[in-house]
């Protein structure tokens, strides 16, 4: 097996919540590889959405090291930071959080705008993408006239935008019916097996896991199976 | 796609309060644009009435002349006045010399008498650069040097009784000191716009101040009108020290220097308009302000998304900025068209504005178009807008993205 991209190990995150301490991760350890399809499943505050904010580099851990590579990426400032979610990363949301004031073709544009991708290359690459998720018609729709699964779509073809090793989703399903989520299940693991798109999924939602190639599950903060 | 148009979009996205804000910027832009052109023909009514009222743009006198008053006519008097006022006249800066004898007494018509305060000029080129003669209410401005008469500010002339074409004695004191009369015909009456100059004002000849106070050649100032009046200041030194190498002993000064009135005014209008312009810029501020905390406020998921997505905080804190900056520069445009036609129908409904204190007549409104306050609106606008925003880019720059996630 090829080297993990991403490498947790003692992972703990603790948040404040009034005066109260909340330990949503005690010690986790856990990897991501190339090409791999991995669900972290867990009920309601197991801590799911925290460790895949911790390996989104959209959260620091207060205790444990984090290695993107082999390389630990506790000491980097908030611009390499970005600069890594950007060029290694992409991100799909519950909500799907699409920019409201852009088309659906400009939604998947924006991650290379932030590269510096041309403008033609970035309009070729979006259209393309969007024909991937089925999307082509609505190119120029803003994400106010679309469904909710056109929405997800839109987000999954902008987590591709940069070609990244890792897709992190946070429950991507749970706003979407059953026939829609499984159509969005279906295009994420049609990527996966086509890109070799690492994707790490936060659910608990049984269709999701029944798709997974591994399954992390969480509670309390813990894994308690099966091992990272 | 760039961060620009990304930042149009959202100033665009809530229309009404963007609309709302822009109007303000609006009105702030065209009350500076309007206060500033008013200011300035206010400015240049008040230093061209300054000039041509008989300051000039420069006078030259003994430098003792300056200093205070005289106890005899012509105490402080600048003798050779003719060579004096040929040597000036050679400078290609000048344009015209201005003999002047300032003298006081009483005029009387027979059976009253009132104080006056005279002056002998040269009538030619005063009627050519100043603007006395064409203050006369009645009768005709002096035909020559050698004519015997008086022109009468036209209060002084109502408490004397007499009008054009009547006689009247000036009294005064000679520069020996001797109580010397002398008769004249009023030539004509002058409407003075300031009220206390106009019951003692007293123009007359050269030649007949000269008898009266027995000037033998000698003048209380030279009075110098320029071609450019902004040369004044270049000028002055300039005009001293070739007299000086020609052996006279003289001072100047610029009309601005003397022109003690102007220089109040225009502090008293720099400290009212910039007071109001203050009042502006913090009704501008904290409109603003809201607008963009309100925006930043109602984007934080988004800003959230973005950040998550690789945008960096210093881009997230431009775009903030790049609005402010959109928000001012629309409302500048706006404002530059709404104070062009508010100007167009001020200029042209004849408002009158009731005369400042000292001053007899009121001065009609007319408001010029001032690049400088055009200017200073927008970089007063552009600077209120970019500091309004300053603090919720920052704010939005620095948020936790995961926080901003969650954020609903």
């Amino acid at each position: 097996m090829s080297a993990p991209i991403l490498a947790g190990r003692g992972l703990t995150r603790t948040y404040l919540l009034g005066e109260t301490e909340v330990k949503a991760l005690s010690g986790v350890d856990v990897t991501v590889s190339r090409g791999e399809f991995l669900v972290l499943q867990g009920p309601s505050g197991s801590g799911k959405t925290t460790l895949i904010n911790l390996l989104g580099l959209l959260d620091r851990p207060d205790g444990g090291s984090l290695d993107l590579d082999g390389r630990p990426v506790a000491a980097l400032d908030e611009n390499a930071r970005a600069d890594l979610r950007r060029d290694r990363f992409g991100f799909v949301f519950q909500s799907f959080n699409l920019v409201a004031v852009l088309t659906a073709r400009e939604n998947v544009e924006y991650p290379m705008m932030l590269q510096g991708v041309a403008k033609d290359e970035r309009k070729r690459r979006a259209s393309e993408l969007l024909a991937s998720v089925g999307l082509s018609s609505k190119e120029g729709v803003r994400p106010d006239l679309l469904s909710g699964g056109q929405r997800q779509r839109v987000a999954v073809a902008r987590a591709l935008a940069n070609q990244p090793e890792v897709i992190l989703a946070d429950e991507p399903t749970a706003n979407l019916d059953t026939k829609t989520a499984d159509e969005v299940l279906d295009l994420m693991t049609s990527v996966n097996a086509e890109r070799q798109v690492a994707f790490v999924l936060s659910s608990h939602d049984p269709r999701v896991v029944a798709r997974a190639r591994r399954v992390l599950t969480l509670h309390d903060g813990r894994i308690i199976g099966p091992a990272a | 796609m760039n961060l620009l148009s990304l930042a149009v979009r959202n100033v665009a996205r809530n229309r009404r309060r963007s609309l709302l804000t822009g109007g303000v910027v609006v009105f702030g832009f065209a009350a500076v644009a309007l206060a500033g052109g008013f200011m300035s023909q206010s400015f240049e009514g008040l230093r061209d009435g300054t000039i041509r009222n008989g300051t000039g743009h420069l006078q030259i006198a003994d430098p003792a002349f300056f200093e205070g008053n005289e106890d005899a006519a012509l105490e402080h008097g600048l003798g050779d006045s003719e060579k004096a006022a040929a040597i000036l006249a050679k400078d290609p800066a000048v344009l015209a010399v201005l003999p002047r004898i300032d003298f006081v007494g009483l005029a009387t018509n027979g059976s009253r008498s009132v104080p006056y305060l005279g002056t002998g000029l040269d009538p030619g080129p005063e009627a050519q650069t100043m603007d006395t003669a064409k203050l006369l209410s009645s009768g005709a401005w002096f035909k020559d040097a050698s004519e015997r008469g008086v022109v009468l500010g036209s209060a002084l002339a109502k408490s004397l009784n007499v009008k054009a074409g009547d006689s009247i004695t000036l009294v005064a004191t000679t520069t020996d000191g001797v109580l010397n009369a002398v008769d004249a015909t009023v030539s004509g009456l002058a409407e003075i716009p300031i009220k206390e100059l106009d019951e003692r004002y007293l123009a007359t000849t050269l030649s007949v101040a000269s008898d009266l106070v027995a000037a033998s050649g000698r003048v209380s100032k030279l009075a110098v009108v320029l071609r450019e009046p902004a040369d004044a200041k270049k000028a002055l030194p300039r005009l001293v020290a070739s007299l000086d190498s020609q052996g006279f002993h003289v001072a100047g000064k610029t009309w601005e220097e003397l022109a003690g009135f102007y220089r109040q005014v225009r502090t008293l209008y720099l400290g009212i308009f910039g007071f109001m312009g203050l009042v502006l810029v913090v009704v501008v501020l904290l409109a603003a302000a809201n607008t963009m905390m309100m925006a930043a406020a109602e984007r934080t998921r988004e800003i959230g998304t973005l950040r998550a997505l690789g945008t960096r905080p210093s881009s997230i804190k431009r775009m903030f900025l790049l609005e402010g900056l959109i928000l001012a520069l629309a409302g500048c445009a706006g404002g530059a068209v709404v104070s062009l036609l508010i100007r167009v129908i001020l200029n042209n409904i004849g408002l009158t504005l009731p005369p400042p204190p000292g001053v007899s007549h009121g001065m009609p409104l007319h408001v010029n178009i001032y690049p400088l306050a055009y200017a200073a609106g927008l970089v007063l606008m552009v600077a209120t807008l970019v500091a309004a925003s300053w603090f919720p880019a920052r704010k939005a720059a620095r948020i936790s993205i995961i926080e901003a996630l969650a954020h609903v």
